[in-house]
């Protein structure tokens, strides 16, 4: 969208003509053309911006009401009829659109002259952007026509023609005709049988069009196909930093230290797609009648029988003499503080700032490194772009100097910042940036020390073994072969030349400026088709984003043969879905060394599970069990556990433990698929944590531990999750409802 | 929280990166710390000539280690629980609370010196206690006469997972001994070890074994504790990581240092952030990959709301309900309809068609194609990246294929380009798919720094990039200024030549901290912040001092002539009026062969920029490489020649 102030008048022709369907279009020309005309009123709509102004006239409508029709006093102007002002320049909102699209239906006449409409939208341009001194404000005008040249157009006097295109160009106003199948040989459209009024009107308005300085005649499939690229919001440059770039502490040594005056802009700042509100319906409002009055303008921003959500706050503390030993207390009764590890320190209100670091604002260089030290995947974010102070000529050379300086050694610095006093220090890499008509420094944030936490990784180069032997002929390295075919396939599916340019030259395909933020432009879409058209139901993501999910098909004819090479080397095997019900012939479980630990455990006794240890004992007894009976036994055990774990609680000490068992109970049912143990189990459970059978005599609530169950997601086994249960998801999820 | 109404309001947008992190962070983290007591674990590192040599023992280096990790976890990780549980002294202890010390110790010879819990202030007092106070030590510090029996510390240590940290996702015991074989004429005693371990392997404990080796003593994993450690079920049928050992000496890297280092490597959980991720590499090939989060911006926690009025400060818990605005009756996530602001109204979705605005299909990562990484401009990030590790739990042979890719972008300098869905539902980003070369600390250690493997770097899309303000075109600086900058550059080069982020702690989030610990600990608080940020002025002066103040003497003689320069622009009447000054000399692009020529045979090339150069060089198809002076040579040997 254009920056600025903006006067936009948008001429629709409405002729009964455009009721009809052509070029094989199930839509009306009318709706066909309100497609264009709609979805650039909605982008004015999303920018929210005052300074947008749009006006709608009606073209071959019905009535005929504007300015130069039934001017105050003079008789009516018959060279004006049919056409009809919908919607005067200002500020458009979305039930100003309600009311367009009442209005904008085929009329009843073919009378109804484009040019006359195209004079009066002059006017109405004219008028709304001239100031009260009588001189032109600073603002765009623009006139889009869009009709189906199938009206008459009086052009008795070929001098009207050139007044007209005079006028626009003196006001500065651009204007634009998109007419319905026009033929436009560059686009490769033309219309077969065209009739012989629309082809003079075709030659007509383009001799309008081309007498103005910006004036555009296009054929309407052009526009509607260029509606799917998006418009980029436009930020105002943002001053990220404003002082001096020093090297060295240029106070205390005056001579040997240098600064230079820069500005820091930023560069790249991730978009975000707009922000919901939330609201309820508000059932008690819509049986009330006088809540919701015409004219009510004083809720904006509650529609229609809806309410906002608020949020409210409830803070408890740990107190034994209250039930369950929790205490609510009010927020005013509360002092600020942290938390270092589980310890609450106290802050009081004069000490507020005492965490904080004493920093002074300021941008300075710690030292420089080769780039190619540089490992650019540790980069922490958004950049940057450092520029001299564009007044101060000595820091337009000094800083000149630094880039040159680093761009021949093929370095970067690393620096300093900080952004205002006692804000937080940053450390940032500014690399030399030099184009044909600019020079400046891109900085990138690095990380600190903690913000790192590498983990240890196996070498991709090598295999290790269990004894520190190294090996670099392995199943998980690449062959020669292997290797070889990779290389062939990568080069193959190259992109760096892949693009085609304006004379069909070969160029960098999807480039950043092309790609646009898939939640951003997806949600956008969503939000002005159901302004528009709320009846309709969401739509897929726009293409112009779905472009990139895939690679391009001609790309992947290319790369075919070295693709199929490459799979056919590679053999790479997809592991079949888990193979259930491995129940008596379990995968045995060995140490490093491949000790058999289940030879020196005591397997004659069937001892029973100690609730101590009972999760390993219970899968140990598991795994030596050798019927379904000695499994269903053994699992009772782990039941009774559970039980006694959560009936002997104090307060809710045992009940986390009680759960993990539960889990694990789970778990190996789930693995042994006999989910109807476990589902007999907790079925019986639920109904004794809720009928108090299970409730402690030290404080526990059998209730609270059915939270945590269904908080755990610990209810019935079902059909999902494994084949052998008779459960139905919505069973399952029915089965969480505390009844 | 203090600052939870502020988050409430960003929610929305914030929702999807917080999933994001609270999936990874929901998976905490239980460690436990056994540290051997023994004379030999006891015994001072022998005699050094070594500067810095280390006097600690092996026990002291071990508790010191643990005390620095206990304050990087409040910092890093507030959630997770640690402890430390000595083992083989003479003196036994076990929780205290809930009066399980009634009577015999269940485990003799086993104390616990800091139950396994997050954290608090008196937990990291007493940690402080033994490191600074070596009588505190030497009481505590007192070897056992008896056979420590290996079956009842692991089963000690099943004990303190089991009630104090249950439902842990991640629960480890971390062994450092240098005894390899605690048991080796107990036959019996050895086998009941090994069942211990098994309970705790069974239970869902991994145990790191960090083992210390002697001058005249080399630890020997498989004499006992290859029968006691299991592979990682987590890392699955994946590659393995080469043990480590450590060694006490006299000399060279502490013992302390390196041990830190090893716990810290392994001091994080390794957590993935998604498990067998579907990577099509082209249609219908795919194998499966894991992703990690090694970046992490660390910020201090959150003010909180404190109780006063107990005996001792309470952190208060909030919990937010939902209202309706109008009614002040509760409201159900279910019941919330969402709304955006459009041209004056509002435009409604339910949560069904919100959920389906954010679907783009399952999780994937599905190249689209391959470039050299230099067509990602250095400014180009919006976002930390993810590492990608294979996996083969999916598709058999991912590792070969993954390693594959991984050679061939990192041997031709080139990135894939790739279609990102992390997880159902969350946001596709474009990645520039980077390959990292595995980088090890330099020096005996030798730790991983960078692991091999893939990085998904998210790619700005056009909506990210921002517009710079209009601005003059640039003023080229003369030569010789650029010259005496290269000498200041060339004279401050950082360490190693690179940016080592471990050098440089966060000097705020460290000072937070340090006062909050002063604070808990009741101690006083430090004066002045030790901020490592902060450039080594004197050294800047000593080494480059003579180069800044030539640099500036040349640049204030250039502005001369600049100023005198634009003021006969100014006073020239002739002609449109100059905006731009012009002290670079005419392009070589907008010169004639001959002109060239005679530039060059009157060394009046040096007076061109190095850009200026390069381009010219290029229009000829010549070599653009290497400094400026080769660039010269070319040109010069060009006209000589033609």
């Amino acid at each position: 969208m254009e920056a600025g102030k903006q006067a936009h008048v948008y001429i629709v022709d409405q002729g009964s003509t455009t009721a009809e369907c052509h070029s094989g279009r199930v839509e009306s020309d009318l709706d066909w053309s309100l497609k264009y005309v709609y979805d650039k009123i909605a982008t004015v709509l999303a920018a929210n911006r005052t300074t947008l102004s749009v006006g709608v006239l009606g073209l071959r409508t019905d009535e005929s009401e504007n300015s130069l029709y039934n001017d105050d006093d003079g008789p009516e102007d018959e060279s004006y009829q049919h056409i009809a002002v919908h919607k005067e320049l200002g500020p458009i909102t979305l039930s100003d659109l309600g009311s367009l699209q009442e209005k904008l239906v085929p009329s009843q006449t073919e009378a109804g002259d484009a040019v006359s409409a195209i004079v009066v939208a002059i006017e109405m341009v004219n008028k709304f952007t001239t100031l009260g001194t009588g001189k032109p404000a600073k603002s765009g005008r623009k006139i889009v026509l869009v009709t189906d040249g199938q009206g008459y157009i009086d052009n008795t006097d070929p001098n009207n023609l050139d007044q007209i295109a005079l006028r626009c160009n003196e006001l500065g106003i651009e204007l634009i005709v998109l007419g319905i199948d026009f033929d436009d040989l560059d686009y490769g459209f033309k219309e077969e049988d065209k009739s012989e009024q629309k082809r003079e009107n075709e030659a007509l308005l383009k001799s309008l069009t081309d007498q103005c300085n910006k004036g555009t005649i296009a054929t309407l499939i052009e526009a509607i196909d260029n509606l799917g690229v998006p418009e980029i919001k436009s930020v105002r440059p943002y001053k990220a930093f404003g002082g001096r770039l020093a090297l060295g502490d240029y106070e205390k040594y005056p001579e040997t230290a240098l600064y230079i005056d820069v500005l820091r802009y930023t560069k790249t700042k991730k978009a975000s797609a707009p922000s919901a509100s939330s609201f309820v319906n508000n059932k008690s409002a819509s049986n009330g009648s006088s809540s919701n009055t015409l004219g009510d303008t004083d809720m904006p921003d509650a529609p229609g029988d809806l309410s906002a959500v608020k949020s409210h706050y409830l803070y408890q503390v740990n107190d034994p003499n209250y039930p369950l030993g929790k205490r609510d207390v009010d927020r005013d009764d509360l002092a600020k503080g942290y938390e270092y590890g589980r310890t609450a320190v106290h802050i009081s209100a004069a000490e507020e700032n005492v965490t904080k670091m004493d920093t002074y604002e300021g941008f300075s260089i710690i030292g420089f490194v080769p780039s190619e030290s540089f490992e650019r995947y540790l980069v922490m974010g958004e950049s940057c772009m450092t520029v001299a102070q564009s007044v101060n000529e000595k820091a337009v050379v000094a800083l000149s100097s630094l880039i040159h300086a680093l761009h021949e050694l093929d370095s970067y610095a690393v620096a300093r910042i900080v952004l205002k006093d006692m804000k937080e220090p940053k450390i940032i890499l500014l690399a030399p940036v030099i184009e044909p008509d600019f020079e400046g420094l891109a900085d990138v944030p690095l990380p600190f020390a903690e913000d790192v936490r590498m983990y240890r990784f196996p070498p991709l180069d090598r295999v290790v073994t269990t004894s520190g032997a190294t090996v670099s002929q392995h199943r998980y390295l690449p062959s020669d072969e292997l290797t070889d075919a990779m290389e062939d396939y990568v080069d193959a599916m190259d992109l760096s030349t892949f693009g085609k340019g304006e004379d069909g030259e070969p160029i960098e395909y999807m480039t950043m400026e092309e790609t646009y933020s898939p939640t951003v432009h997806r949600i956008n879409a969503a939000i002005r088709n159901r302004a528009i058209y709320p009846d309709e139901p969401i739509k897929p993501p726009p293409e112009v984003v779905m472009k990139w999910a895939n690679p391009p098909a001609d790309l992947i004819t290319n790369a075919a043969s070295q693709l199929k090479r490459l799979q056919k080397v590679a053999d790479v095997k997809k592991v079949e879905a888990k193979k259930k019900g491995k129940r008596f012939n379990r995968e045995q479980i060995t140490p490093l060394s491949g000790l058999d630990i289940d030879a020196l455990l005591d397997t004659n006794t069937t001892q029973a599970i100690s609730s101590e240890n009972s999760i390993p004992e219970f899968r140990q007894a598991l795994g030596r069990t050798t019927s379904e009976a000695e499994i269903l036994s053994t699992t009772k055990q782990m039941g009774a556990i559970i039980r006694k774990l959560v009936k002997e609680s104090v307060g809710e000490a045992s009940y986390a433990r009680a759960l993990e068992n539960l889990r694990v109970m789970r778990e190996e049912m789930v693995d042994l698929d006999m989910p109807e143990i476990y589902n007999d189990f907790v079925k019986a459970l639920k109904k004794a944590l809720l009928g108090g059978e299970l409730d402690s005599n030290n404080g526990g609530e059998g209730k609270v531990f059915w939270v945590d169950v269904k908080r755990g997601k610990l209810g019935l086994i079902d059909q999902s999750t494994t084949d052998g249960s008779n459960v139905t998801a919505e069973e399952a999820s029915e089965f969480y409802s505390s009844k | 929280m203090a600052d939870s109404r502020e988050s409430w309001k960003n929610e929305d947008e914030e929702e999807e990166e917080e999933l994001d992190e609270a999936s990874y962070i929901a998976q905490k983290d239980a460690v436990l710390f056994a540290i051997d007591v023994s004379s030999s674990m006891l015994a001072a590192p022998p005699a050094s000539d070594a500067r810095n040599s280390e006097t600690d023992s092996p026990t002291v280096a071990a508790i010191k280690c643990a005390y620095q990790i206990m304050q990087q976890r409040i910092i890093s990780s507030p959630k997770d629980m640690m402890g430390v549980l000595l083992y083989g002294t003479e003196q036994s202890k076990f929780h205290d609370e809930d009066g399980t010390t009634r009577g015999n110790n269940p485990y003799p010879h086993c104390y616990l010196l800091s139950d396994l819990n997050v954290p608090s202030a008196e937990d990291v007092k007493a940690l402080k206690a033994i490191v600074e106070d070596e009588d505190e030590a030497n009481s505590l510090l007192v070897p056992t006469d008896e056979q420590i029996s290996m079956s009842n510390l692991l089963f000690c240590a099943n004990q303190i997972f089991t009630t104090r940290a249950p439902n842990f996702g991640s629960r480890r015991l971390f062994i450092i001994t240098d005894k390899d074989d605690p048991h080796s004429s107990d036959k019996q005693a050895r086998s009941q070890a090994t069942v211990r371990a098994k309970d705790l392997y069974d239970l869902g404990v991994v145990i790191e074994l960090f083992p210390i080796s002697h001058p005249d003593h080399d630890f020997d994993r498989s004499k006992f504790y290859d029968d006691i450690i299991y592979r990682d079920p987590i890392e699955g049928s994946d590659l393995a990581l080469g043990p480590t050992t450590l060694k006490s000496s006299g000399s060279g890297i502490s013992l302390l240092s390196s041990l830190i280092a090893d716990i810290n490597s392994k001091q994080v959980a390794k957590r993935a952030l998604f498990s067998n991720l579907p990577f099509e590499i082209g249609p219908g090939f795919r194998i499966s990959v894991k992703g990690y989060n090694l970046l992490q911006k660390q910020a201090p926690a959150r003010s909180c709301y404190v109780w006063l009025d107990g005996e001792k400060p309470q952190i208060a818990v909030g919990t937010t309900s939902r209202l309706d605005a109008d009614s002040g009756k509760d409201v159900q996530k279910a019941e919330i309809k969402k709304a955006y602001k459009f041209g004056g109204a509002q435009v409604l979705f339910t949560p069904e068609e919100q959920k389906e605005l954010k679907s783009y299909g399952s999780p994937i990562l599905r190249i689209i194609g391959f470039k050299p990484q230099n067509m990602l401009p250095f400014w180009a990030s919006v976002k930390k990246s993810t590492f990608i590790y294979p996996s083969e739990d999916d598709y058999v042979g991912s590792t070969r294929v993954f390693a594959a890719l991984w050679k061939k972008l990192l041997k031709d300098k080139k990135m894939g380009i790739a279609w990102y869905v992390a997880r159902n539902n969350a946001t596709p980003l474009l990645v520039a798919i980077l390959p990292s070369q595995e980088r090890f600390e330099e020096g005996p250690g030798s730790t991983q720094v960078i692991p091999a493997g893939l990085w998904l770097y998210p790619i700005p899309f056009a909506d990210d990039i921002r517009s710079l303000p209009e601005l003059p075109a640039p003023v080229v600086a003369p030569d010789e200024l650029i010259d005496e900058m290269r000498k200041i550059v060339q004279q401050l080069q950082l360490p190693k030549a690179r940016y080592d982020p471990s050098k440089y702690p966060n000097p705020s989030l460290q000072w937070h901290y340090k006062i909050l610990q002063a604070m808990a600990l009741e101690e006083d608080v430090p004066e002045s912040p030790d901020d490592k940020t902060i450039p080594k002025y004197r050294q800047i002066n000593n080494r480059a001092g003579e180069f800044i103040n030539n640099w500036g003497k040349i640049l204030a003689e250039s502005t001369k002539v600049l100023k005198t320069m634009k003021h006969e622009l100014d006073d020239d009447d002739v002609g449109p009026p100059a905006k731009k000054v012009k002290v670079k000399a005419q392009s070589l692009e907008d010169m004639s062969v001959d002109e060239v020529k005679k530039a060059a045979r009157d060394n009046g090339l040096t007076k061109h920029t190095v850009t200026d150069l390069k381009h010219w060089l290029a229009s000829k198809g010549l070599s653009t490489a290497g400094k400026k002076t080769d660039l010269l040579e070319r040109i010069e040997q060009w006209a000589e020649n033609s």
